[in-house]
């Protein structure tokens, strides 16, 4: 069980969007932004996380539980732009009337009309003068905290099968689909780092054993795997996985 | 137990999604959202600014490309690197937002990496910048972790069958960086030289470095 934006594996999907050149090379650059309205999206997005009102498993999960019907016809940003919308109501930092009152300014054209002059910015608004010392810090998953792995380099683990968050059916998770009830190899620890599943809603950061998983192709896709020797990594959290003896 | 856990709808209003109330047009959306934004003060126009200039112009593949390049010519940072990626990026002072923690992974004549993210579109940012459409498109996040030897030739990339793939699927905070092998006949190339050979494509996997003619 899971949601749409849990792809990987999936069938279905034509060739790879990948931009080329009028002699058919492949193109390694394209703009940061395609258009205007991309960067404002991404942009505001990063500027309203900022506030601190949520972290980034919880807006993670609002693209995710966006209607099955628009995750799939939104494109990228647009997914951005409607999942911030739903975390700024439910966060009470705006409320539907005014949504309301923008979004027909907009339509009607008026929206410029309606710009304050005067902005007393809120104290907990990203200054433009942090912009840089705050990217550079970044938001790092991993806690210092004193808990030891249980699995050693070299295991053989299982994944778990069915809805892997034990706190919230159907709730936020990483552990993919395609990867679920499958057999691994533990391949490395990467220390303790935030547990999405519990962050993602509200019930505390919860850091624990992160590891990194390899997979055979042959393991998760049986005789269609293209070969033998291909592996697939995956870093997974310690309750995703359970032992199985070697 | 059961009975008590909750489940997942995303937002807890009874009303319809609130994104439902906004107009078809997502350059029309992006405004209304953000004039409100700008007027209750909560986001600064001169923030918008400072962040779109800083990853139209200052972060971008260009990064990750000097440390491929120092790697090359420089074999004890290329350790560094492989044991500590984190810190030994940083020494070029990349760090920080979607590269805290970073790996750096080797290509050799045996083993080809390449690296996708199918939950969402995690990408090595102070490497590598914000990611390219095709990174984020479906047709990438689905098909890479079951048939990377056909993704892979789509970019133009054959590989002997021989050639072990390990495709790195992001699911954790970790950010990837592959680091491929130096180019043939580039033994008299200095590290500037080097990084104008290092393509974005060949730090994700889908591409290799140019080659010299």
């Amino acid at each position: 069980m899971s949601r749409l934006h849990d792809m990987g594996g999936r069938f279905g999907d034509g060739s790879i969007p990948v931009p080329r050149n009028d002699e058919n090379e492949v193109v390694n650059f394209e703009p940061t932004f395609k258009y205007d309205w991309h960067a404002r999206a991404w942009a505001i997005t990063l500027a309203a996380g900022a506030l601190g009102e949520w972290n980034i498993d919880v807006s993670r999960h609002y693209r995710e539980c966006l209607p099955p019907k628009d995750y799939i016809n939104f494109s990228y940003y647009e997914k951005w732009l409607a999942a911030l919308v739903n975390l700024l109501i439910d966060k009470e930092l705006i409320s539907l009337n005014e949504l309301k009152e923008y979004v027909s300014a907009a339509k009607n054209g008026t929206i410029d009309n309606i710009i304050e002059k005067e902005i007393i910015l809120d104290e907990r608004a990203w200054l433009a003068k942090d912009v840089q010392k705050t990217l550079g810090w970044g938001g790092p998953s991993i806690r210092d905290v004193n808990i030891s792995p249980v699995f050693n380099i070299g295991d053989k683990v299982i994944t778990q099968n069915y809805s892997p968050n034990k706190d919230i059916t159907g709730g936020h998770t990483r552990l993919p689909k395609y990867a679920m009830g499958r057999v691994g190899v533990i391949h490395s620890y990467n220390n303790n780092h935030v547990f999405p599943d519990k962050n993602a809603h509200g019930l505390g950061e919860n850091p624990l054993p992160l590891y990194t998983v390899e997979f055979k192709s042959s393991e998760l896709w049986g005789e269609l795997a293209e070969s033998q020797n291909d592996s697939i990594l995956l870093d997974l959290w310690e309750p995703y996985l359970k032992p199985i003896p070697n | 137990m059961s009975e008590k856990k909750k489940i997942a709808d995303g937002h807890h209003h009874s009303h319809d999604h609130a994104h439902s109330h906004l107009p078809s047009d997502p350059e029309l959306r992006v405004k209304a959202v953000e004039t409100l934004l700008l007027n209750k003060g909560l986001i600064d126009s001169k923030t918008l600014d400072e962040l779109i200039d800083t990853y139209e112009n200052r972060i971008g593949p260009k990064n990750g490309a000097n440390v491929v390049a120092k790697a090359w010519v420089d074999p004890e940072y290329k350790k560094r690197l492989l044991i500590d990626a984190t810190s030994a990026i940083r020494e070029l002072s990349y760090q920080g937002r979607q590269g805290e923690n970073m790996v750096v992974v080797e290509n050799t004549p045996e083993i080809h990496n390449v690296i996708v993210c199918t939950l969402c579109s995690c990408y090595p940012w102070p490497v590598l910048g914000i990611p390219p459409t095709w990174y984020k498109s479906d047709e990438y996040r689905s098909r890479t972790v079951r048939e990377p030897r056909k993704v892979l030739l789509e970019f133009g990339l054959s590989l002997d069958p021989k050639v072990q793939i390990k495709v790195w699927d992001s699911t954790a905070e970790i950010r990837y960086l592959v680091l491929p092998m130096r180019p043939k006949g580039t033994e008299h190339m200095g590290e500037s030289e080097l990084a104008e050979l290092v393509t974005r494509n060949s730090m994700i996997g889908t591409g290799l470095p140019k080659e010299i003619k």
